[in-house]
């Protein structure tokens, strides 16, 4: 009898069929994104045949907008939810491929800057989301999940750090619901204050690749604003990201001490472990890149598989932002990430304005 | 019951996380460029 109970348990579901699971909403994808893409192409033609004033709307946007309007309203079918999950697969694969459009000696040069602005703002942000926490008497380990959240990588971050310390399900589910629902907020802020501070591309990508939290987000937030930006706020965000294991780490060791979390063994493997390991294949393609591997036209091909590795993307971030579900998370942990994203973000700018001022951007 | 308990160590010796397909599949596309069976890529 009990092996008839336990064999259902460790069988793996059959891959075919969790693949079929996933076709829907990949499907969903594709059309949200291609939506957006046609409405680029054409509301602003269409604009311009009748003479009105229309501002040029990219992609990035239409497919966001599709997407929250869809989960807002309508909500995404269960059968669709598997497949707008693989978003964040797709961002991943977008960022390697993205890796071609880069070479490696502008990585070391930008990636040795935002290394430096990097270590800055996640010792800031760290200091000032645990000052939070306990001012608005959070719980810690709460306040840890979200202080990871804003000053590393977003939901990556917290899902870590949640395995290391030991973290309950509720506390996560808080930080980052509070990270999301400031994430969609980060798409709409930063570029319009980017416009309005007349930010160079350089400054702006700097500063939504410190800025903004989640990897899909500070994509998008990149990209709104213009090609060049959306470039470099994913190399400044990939930064961030390899720093995760770090943080992750010091933090389990903090826990492990204070005999609330199981202490680490091998460190080595703890931080491979967590290492995002699309930071990697970014480089490594790069390299590849750098030492015409790829000739001009390959390049180009890479580039735009990786624009429609986004568009799938873009249209995973609209589709899974609920906002009915982030309200019913609850105020204090929102209250929590809001004033702390809004001094970061502050933060951040102060730290782009200084390095364009010492290295004359 | 033990059996049972090493088949799953091993399935997820195997397994393979979500970031790491994601290298792996862009590796592919990159190759597949680069072999010329993708020649042109509109966007």
């Amino acid at each position: 009898m009990a092996d008839v109970i336990t064999v259902p348990q460790v069988r793996p579901v059959q891959p075919a069929l969790r693949f079929l699971r996933v076709i829907p909403g990949v499907l969903l994808l594709a059309a949200v994104g291609y939506a957006g893409k046609l409405l680029e192409q054409n509301v602003g033609t269409y604009a311009k045949a009748h003479h009105w004033t229309f501002p040029n709307i990219e992609y990035v946007l239409w497919a966001i907008v599709l997407g929250l309007l869809i989960s807002n309203t309508v909500g995404v079918p269960e059968m669709f939810r598997t497949g707008v999950a693989t978003y964040e697969f797709w961002l991943k694969a977008g960022i390697v491929l993205l890796g071609a459009r880069f070479l490696l000696g502008d990585i070391l040069k930008l990636g040795g800057v935002s290394l430096v602005l990097v270590a800055i703002e996640i010792a800031g942000s760290l200091a000032f989301m645990t000052f939070l926490g306990r001012l608005f008497k959070l719980k810690p380990k709460l306040t840890t999940l979200l202080a990871v959240g804003s000053a590393v990588c977003g939901v990556s971050a917290i899902i870590a750090t949640k395995g290391a310390i030991e973290a309950d399900d509720e506390d996560s589910s808080f930080s980052i619901a509070a990270i999301l629902a400031l994430g969609a907020l980060a798409l709409f802020t930063f570029p319009l204050i980017g416009h309005v501070l007349h930010l160079s591309d350089r400054a702006y990508g700097l500063w939504a690749g410190l800025g903004v939290d989640n990897t899909a987000e500070a994509t998008a937030a990149g990209a709104l604003y213009s090609d060049a930006a959306g470039k470099l706020a994913v190399l400044v965000k990939s930064t961030r990201n390899a720093m995760i294991g770090f943080v992750v780490l010091g933090y389990a060791i903090y826990w492990a001490s204070q005999g609330q979390a199981q202490k680490v063994g091998n460190k080595a493997a703890f931080l491979w472990q967590k290492f995002p390991k699309f930071v990697l294949g970014f480089l490594v393609i790069s390299v590849l890149a750098t030492y015409h591997f790829f000739n001009k036209d390959q390049v180009g091909a890479l580039a735009n598989l990786s624009r429609w590795a986004f568009l799938l993307t873009f249209a995973g971030v609209g589709l899974r932002t609920n906002f009915s579900d982030m309200r019913r998370q609850g105020l204090r942990p929102f209250a929590v990430g809001a004033i702390g994203e809004v001094v970061i973000a502050g933060f951040t700018l102060v730290l782009v304005y200084g390095a364009g001022r010492i290295f004359g951007w | 019951m033990s059996a049972e308990v090493a088949t799953g160590k091993m399935g997820s010796r195997w397994k393979l996380s979500l970031d790491t397909w994601a290298v792996l599949v862009a590796f592919l596309l990159a190759l597949l460029v680069r072999t010329g069976v993708f020649k042109h890529i509109p966007w």
